[in-house]
Order: structure tokens, then sequence, then C-alpha cells
């Protein structure tokens, strides 16, 4: 059984430690992940932006990377989202549509490998913060990962968990949109933040990289002292910690 | 009524947002309504229970519907003229203004009483008709605020949601004649009574369309002020503007609808009158128009007939459950997408309608592809999506940004490729020895600038994941647990269901 | 009018150049979706509500308790009476704690026997559109209260139904100040849809001009989201459940 660690270029190029997370606590489980290191980006800048030619060549990288792998799993639902945008990508092309499902069909974002596949709910962490979890919205909307995080972290033991008002409002990323549009999104990561400060929680997890490191960015600007972790970071911790 | 405000907007969203941004009361005002409206919507749907199941048969009817557009809306306007409907058509904006002026000059009409409609927006309709000197009067309470300012509506059914009550005081006050406290009873008051000389006077009442029902020719209006059934009750000539696409087949599809509209826009089970009209007055009828006009436009509708990536927009029903939703429209407001239509619907629908390429403006890019959009429309439209065909479509056609456009083709040529990637994240480690202070970069210059004014950039660390996989996988190698053998059963499971044709695991909840 | 004749003349014009425009909009319709027109009914497998909707229904009293609570939800009145004496009685009691003077109804055989005339001798009661003289529309303006007797209710949505004829003017319900519906409970249904697919199945030459569902006062949230009763319609709304 050939389970690959689709990396994404966020975590491999700034945040190595979530990769290294996900690798370690999964090996608790007796799966050995599997590196392709042909592996790129996802190919989701160029697709947003209407560049398909060039989401294209990307894609192709990606399907030839894991060919043969039986799993596929990514510490970013958007990534994985971006998965199954291939099958647009490829619609007039049969044999790159085949290969494109059979990739989207193994496809898993972390928590949705743990959780369906593994079945495991309760890692066996222990984490004694007070934490509030913002929900991507391509992995809760898109990819419909919405319960697996929640049992996951309802399985922590010490931790506090509150809830984040408005969780389900975009961070205001979007990839080139924070480029582009940098005054509306500098406007809505600036409420998200306002938000998670409502809470007093000490730390913030999520699922995803970009939107964190979009939400740490504006936490740092401001000031704010909380700590911004992927759930995998956190659940490794906690684990290490028993 | 002065149309200055239009005539003076910056020409990009981006500029116009900017303005939006600034505003702070227009920001406060916009986030409060939209949120009372989304958790009023999120409350009823939940109450209602089975909300996706509704969802689903309301796109399906929808989907139905516009799939056999030619023969539902050929019947529409069979059975409308067997009611003694006078139904007309209109390619154009142009045509439909120039049917709407030849019934005003035929009737010899002094005043027009509008109910709240969309398309007559689209049309610019009062504009024209106080060219040939027919006073235009607005009558939903927003609409009128809106046309005493002179502006455009900047939400689809809460047209002054910028507005505030001390400005509204102050329009009101000017057509009063003596100043209005700045209450809303006050206020509400002043214009009851003043709208309700103008139904008595009026020559003919305007009206939009919700749905029009194909197999009884009737037209239904969802309302809650009782505007829309007097201007379609008092005056003695009614006029109905509809979207070609306002077709439903019967009045047992209405439910849906009927479910479905209220609950998306306000939270409400049914809007204070709902209303099906089946022609003019019968000759025994003691109210009710004597003539009835239904003009069916086109305006760029049929653009989107058959066209794979668009033609669900037509399932819209106009419900502004979008803009609630929606994170940029909260920030920018309505004003900022710069068409009749806002919000998320609003920057799909106006370059589709125009289908005009070149002149899409940055409107698609006003958004960050969250996808809440789509999640809560009630017929499902996958808004997300088209917002990245339009931009792909502008690529396509040559009008895409050039400085963008290399920039791409450089990303295809690094992330197409691990080794050009890794040389790239190399570069970049290099460069950044320059910026990077206490493992941050807070430079706002470059490509940085917009992104920095509001964070701070991490540094990329020494090693990146795949130069520490080699150490990584040789370490975890050794103390690698057995997997228990239940895992290992449904792993293979999995995998050879998929083979077989089953659902892919790890996939939409 | 005098030049009826002419203006009948170019209604006709507009209709000859409607039913061409017609064929050539429609031939637009099935060439853009690339095939050919459609002319018989396709088959429609998703009509109406989905079928465990259908299959909801509750007895007499709940309807009585949703539509009471739904109607009250949104700044409604209800009460429930025994008869058509006790409904009467309740108005006219009402028409006096309110000083209503003008009180205009529809004109119909259930609320003649309302006896309003005779209960209220110092208002002035009249019957819509009883004479052919009046300018009805002006008397609806000018009426306190309109009372209508309502075809259909429904629980689920807390709303009234009133069809438009003869002797059943659409301004009743619109134009007064304060509107009083009678609902005779055994006209109370649980579903919208049990009303609506009615008119399905009534000749569509036998639907009225006018079908109103009416859920609760007037209102707006124009300003500030703030609520208002009672914008253009009845800010005043009763209904009176009898039976």
């Amino acid at each position: 059984m050939k389970v690959s660690l689709f990396i994404t270029c966020l975590s491999d190029a700034i945040y190595p430690r979530v990769g290294e997370a996900m690798v370690r606590l999964l090996a608790k489980y007796g799966v050995q992940l599997d590196f392709p290191n042909v592996q790129t980006c996802c190919g989701q800048p160029a697709f947003n932006s209407g560049y398909w030619d060039e989401a294209r060549a990307t894609a192709r990288t990606i399907i030839d990377a894991f060919e043969d792998s039986d799993f596929v799993i990514s510490p970013s639902g958007s990534c994985t989202y971006m998965i199954h945008h291939y099958a647009d990508l490829f619609k007039d092309d049969p044999a790159m549509l085949e290969r494109a499902q059979r990739l989207q069909a193994k496809a898993y974002e972390f928590t949705q490998f743990l959780v369906q596949v593994l079945g495991v709910s309760d890692v066996g962490a222990v984490f004694n913060h007070k934490v509030t979890y913002h929900p991507s919205c391509h992995g809760s909307r898109l990819l419909g990962v919405k319960d697996e995080p929640m049992q996951l972290l309802q399985g922590v033991e010490g931790l506090e968990f509150v809830p984040l008002p408005f969780a389900e409002d975009c961070c205001g990323f979007g990839g080139t949109f924070a480029v582009k549009m940098a005054d509306i999104s500098g406007a809505m990561v600036s409420e998200k933040v306002d938000h998670i400060k409502e809470t007093d929680a000490e730390v913030l997890v999520g699922l995803d990289m970009a939107c964190l490191m979009n939400i740490a960015g504006n936490l740092r600007y401001r000031g704010e002292p909380v700590r911004v972790m992927h759930l995998a970071e956190l659940l490794y911790e906690g684990v290490t910690q028993r | 009524m002065s149309h200055a405000s239009t005539a003076t907007k910056p020409k990009t969203v981006k500029a116009r947002a900017d303005l939006a941004l600034n505003d702070e009361f227009l920001r406060k005002a916009v986030k409060f309504t939209t949120e009372r409206l989304r958790l009023g919507k999120k409350n009823a749907s939940e109450e209602h229970g089975n909300w996706d199941d509704w969802r689903e048969r309301g796109r399906q009817i929808r989907l139905h519907t516009i799939a056999h557009l030619d023969y539902y809306l050929n019947l529409f306007v069979d059975n409308a003229r067997a009611n003694g409907v006078h139904v007309h058509f209109a390619d154009t904006a142009d045509e439909a203004v120039k049917l709407s002026l030849a019934i005003a000059e035929r009737k010899a009409a002094k005043s027009v009483v509008k109910s709240k409609s969309m398309v007559t927006e689209e049309l610019h309709l009062n504009h024209a008709l106080e060219g040939i000197g027919v006073e235009a009067v607005e009558t939903d309470l927003g609409e009128y605020i809106i046309q005493l300012a002179g502006e455009t509506p900047s939400h689809i059914i809460i047209p002054a949601i910028h507005k505030n009550r001390y400005q509204i005081a102050e329009l009101l006050s000017k057509e009063a004649g003596e100043t209005l406290e700045p209450d809303t009873q006050v206020l509400a008051g002043f214009v009851r009574k003043k709208l309700r000389e103008k139904f008595l006077e009026a020559d003919i009442g305007m009206t939009g369309c919700n749905f029009a029902i194909a197999e009884t020719g009737s037209m239904v209006l969802f309302e809650n002020e009782g505007n829309g059934r007097m201007v379609s009750t008092v005056p003695k000539t009614q006029i109905t503007l509809m979207g070609m696409e306002r077709i439903i087949p019967s009045f047992e599809d209405l439910e849906v609808m009927a479910t479905l509209l209220p609950r998306s826009a306000t939270g409400q089970k049914l809007t204070v009158y709902m209303s099906g009209i089946t022609g003019p007055r019968r000759e025994v009828d003691g109210d009710g128009p004597e003539e009835m006009h239904i003009i069916i436009v086109d305006n760029g509708r049929s653009l989107q007939l058959g066209d794979p990536e668009f033609q669900e927009l037509l399932n819209c029903i106009r419900c502004g459950a979008c803009l609630n939703a929606c994170p940029v429209y909260r920030h920018i407001g309505g004003h900022a997408y710069g068409g009749t239509y806002s919000g998320p619907i609003g920057a799909v629908l106006t370059p589709a309608l125009n289908k005009n390429v070149g002149e899409w403006d940055d409107i698609a890019n006003a958004s960050s592809l969250c996808g809440a959009c789509y999640e809560a429309c009630p017929v499902k439209i996958p808004l997300h999506d088209m917002l990245v065909y339009l931009r792909r479509r502008k690529v396509e056609r040559g009008h895409g940004n050039r400085a963008e456009g290399m920039g791409m083709k450089g990303f295809a040529a690094v992330a197409g490729n691990s080794g050009r990637m890794a040389r790239a994240l190399k570069l970049g480690k290099l460069g950044q020895k320059l910026v990077a202070r206490d493992g941050g970069i807070r430079l706002k210059i470059g490509p940085l600038k917009g992104w920095n004014s509001y964070r701070v950039t991490p540094e990329l660390p020494k090693q990146s994941f795949r130069d520490t996989w080699k150490t990584l996988e040789g370490e975890l190698r050794g103390g690698l647990q057995e997997m228990d053998e239940a895992t290992r059963d449904r792993m293979a499971r999995i995998v050879q269901e998929r083979g077989q044709g089953g659902k892919g695991g790890g996939h939409h909840g | 009018m005098a030049n009826s004749r002419e203006h009948e003349a170019w209604l006709q014009e507009l209709e000859a150049a409607s039913r061409v425009k017609q064929r050539t909009f429609m031939d637009g319709i099935a060439g853009k979706l690339k095939r050919p027109r459609v002319t018989e009914a396709p088959a429609h497998p998703y009509r109406g509500a989905p079928d465990f909707w259908r299959e909801m229904e509750w007895d007499e009293e709940e309807r009585v308790q949703r539509f009471t609570d739904n109607f009250k939800s949104v700044g409604g009145h209800v009460v429930r009476l025994a008869g058509m004496e006790e409904a009467s009685r309740f108005i006219a009691d009402k028409a006096q704690e309110m000083s209503a003077h003008y009180i205009l109804r529809q004109q119909e055989s259930e609320l003649d026997a309302l006896g309003l005339e005779a209960a209220l001798p110092e208002a002035q009661v009249s019957v819509w559109n009883s004479d052919p003289d009046t300018d009805w529309k002006a008397r609806a303006a000018e009426a306190d209260f309109g009372v209508v007797l309502a075809d259909y209710a429904v629980a689920y949505t807390g709303s009234i139904t009133v069809l438009s004829a003869a002797g059943k003017g659409r301004t009743v319900s619109l134009l007064p100040t304060v509107l009083m519906a009678i609902i005779p409970v055994e006209r109370l249904r649980t579903r919208l849809g049990e009303v609506l697919t009615g008119f399905d199945q009534a000749e569509r030459e036998q639907l009225p001009a006018g079908i109103h569902f009416i859920s609760g006062p007037s209102r707006s949230a124009d300003i500030e989201n703030d609520l208002t009763i009672g914008v253009h319609g009845p800010g005043i709304v009763y209904a009176i459940l009898v039976g």
C-alpha cells in the first residue's frame, strides 16, 4: 500500500514543520509515507487567475508524481480540492481526464485520511491550552471537511476549545486576491483577527497553511501573541507531551 | 433628479472599493445588515429543515425550466395573452425602454408608480421616463430613498443598505418641506402618506416579476410593504417588466420557490405579500388594472443559453443571499461593483450579460473565491467557479494583464518542474537575507507592498521539507509501528472499491 | 374614451408585431440551446415540493396553533371565535375601541350575515362594488377597517389567501388602515402547496385576476434594518378564526 505525501509548495518552502508533524504522527499508525520528489505546486494560483494552460502544466506534474500511489495525503484542503479541478482542466483530453479522476479518487486532506481511512478520531494527545479553530473555506465548504477536525480536537485532553465567532468567514487570503485586492483582503484579515482576539485563545489552529500564514501575518503585524498552528502540529506536539 | 453620482465614479473595482473601505459608516452599516440577514437565513433554513433537499429541488426546477425555456416561455406567453395581457418582447434594453415609453405616451401618462424591479434598473427606465416628461416614482421605501438621493441600489433586496437614518431624514425632510426626526417610524409614516397620494393619482403602475407561471400565464410578486400590490391594483394600466428567465412551470413549483426565496432573502417564512396576478381585471371586478402589459426582456440573458459554464446563472432567483454571505461585499458595499447587480451574483452577471470581455474591468477579481456565495445560494449556482471561468476567458481572449501573464508563465515553468522550483527557492532564501528581521519581512515595496501593509511575511526556513525528507525518512523507518489489521483491510477495501468505480473516499461531505 | 377605437387598433398593431417577434424569440432560444424547438410538454420529474414534504399534514388543532404562532410572530393578531355572531361582535367592539367610522367589507353572503350595519349604527359600513356609481377605490382608501372573508389560510407560513371577484375587491385587503380577515377554520390548510396546487387544477379561465397571500401587517426594514410596520398596506391585521 503506497501512501504518498503531497506536501504542497507552501508547507514545503515555508512550513516544513507541518509536513514533519504529519509524517511523524502517521508513522504512529504504521503509515509509512512516501514522498515523490518530483512533486511541485497544485497549480491553483494559475488556475484561479484564469491561466489554465499554465495550470495544466503543473497539474500534469502532480498527476505524474502520484501515478502509482494508493492514497495521496495533503496538509491542505484547498490544494486537495484543486485536484478536483483537474477534471475541468482536462475535460477535452480523455486520457488525461481519466488519470485526473483517478488521482481525485485517492486524494485526501490530512484529517479526512486520519478519521475516514485510519478510523482515528482521538490520537491520545494532551494540549493544555485555550484553542480556537478557523475552518478554511475550500476545505470545509468545497471539500466538505467539517466534522473531522472537530472530532480530533474533542479527543485532545486538556484542550479548552473556544468557538471562533463568524468562523466560516473567509480570512481574506484567496491567493493572488491578497495581492491584487490588497486593501479588501487586508480588511478581511483584520476582521478575522478581531474575532480571534474576542475568543481570548492562546492558539489558533487550522488545516491550511495559506490561510494560517495570512492570519499569522496580521497577528504579528498587530503584535498579538496568538500562536498559529496546523492541526497536525498541535496533535503531534500533544502526543509527544504525553 | 441628479445622476451625477454615477458619472464621477472611479473606473475600477479596486478604486471604488478603496472609497468604500474608507467610508467607516458604510462598512459598518453594510456589515450590520448583512450579518442580520444571513443569521436570519441560517435560522429560517435550519428551522425549516432538510434545506439541502429543498435547494436541490429548487435547482432541478430551475435547470429543467431553463433547459426547456422555449417551451415554457412560449406557453406562458400564449396563456398570458389568453388572459387578456398584452405581451411584448425586447431583445435589448433599448427596445424595452421604447416599448415602455410608447405605452406611457399612448396613455398620455403623467406619472408612473413603480414597485421594486431590478430589470428596470438595468434599463435605467426612470431616467428615460423623465426624459419624456413622465414622473416615475419608486414606491418601495428603500428605492424611494435611493431615488431621492439620485443613486442606484447597492443591494438587491435592501437598496438603501448604505444609508443611515440621519441621511435618510435629511433627504425626506427636503421632500416634506419640514424637518423630520431621524426616527424610523416618523420617516416611514411620511413616506406612507406621501406615496399614498402618488398611488391614487398615477396613470401607470409598473412592476418587476419574481416568477411567471407558464401553465396559467400568471405573474407572481413577492414583497413586504404592499407597494407591489398597490401598483398592480390601483392604476388603470399595469406594465410588468420581466427577465425572460423568470419562468417556472406551475403553481406547484411556486411552493418550492416560495420556500427558498423569502428564507434566503430575509429569513422570513413567506414575504408579507405574495401575489399571483392573472391578467387585467375581469369585467365584473371593481378594481385592478384595465389594461395590462408584460414586456419580456432578454438584454444579454440569452447569451448564457447553451454556454455550459454560465447557463446556470439564469437559475438565479434574486434573493440576495450571496451578497449577505460574501465577505468582500460586506467590506466594500454594492456600489463598488459598478453595475446594476452587485455582490457575487453581480460580479458574474454583469460581465456575463454584456459578453464584452475586453471591458470586463477587474470585477471578477473582487473575490477571494471562498465559496460562501455558493453555499448560500438557494439554487446552488456555482458562482465561485464562474468567477474563475470569467478570469480564464479574459486571459484566453488576450485581455489579461501582461505582467501577470508573464508571471504566470514563469510560475508554470517553475512549478512544472521540481528542480527549477528548488532553485527558485534557493534564490528566495538568498534575497531575503537583505530584508528579513527576526524571522519576518516587513518591507512595503514592490509586490509585498499591499500584503505587508497588513501583515508580516514569514522568513523562509533554512531547509525546505524536501531538504529534510531523506533524514526524516531514515529516522522513522527504523521505529515504524505495525499497522493494525483492521486498518490495513479497510485501506485495501477502499482501493479495491475505487477500482470498481466506487466513489472515492475523502470527498464531498 | 373617445379614441378607444384608435387605441384598440394600436394594441392590435402591437400584438401583431409581438406575435412575429414571439416566433423569432423562441427560435432564438432553441438555437442557442442547439436543438430544435420543443413544442410538446417535456417530462418534469421534479415538479413541486419534495415527496417527503407532501406527506406532512397537521390536525385541526395543530393547524390553528401553528397559524396563530406564525401570524403573531410577525406582528399580526389572531383570535379564535365560536361563530360568525361572535365575529360580528368582535369587529364591532374593535371598531368602537379604535373609533373606526368607515368600514368597507366584501360583498359575500357570509359577511352579509355578520350584520355589521346593525352592530355599528354610528359607523358607515359599505359593501364593495354594491353600487356602480361609487368610486370604490376611494372608499377603500378612506376606510378605517377592511373586512374580508379568507378563501384559504395556510398554517405553516401563517398566511391568509384572498381571491378577487366581482364582490371581492383587491383594495379591501390593501388600502384600509386595519384589515379584519375572517377565516372559517375548515379553510385552514397545513402547507402552502395545498392551496397552490388548487390553482393548477382549476382551469386557467377560472383563475381570478388577483390571488393574494397575506402573512401579517405590511412591513419594511429598509431604514437601518429597523423594522417598520404599516408602510403601504394595513399596519394592523386581525386574523379571526371562526369555528
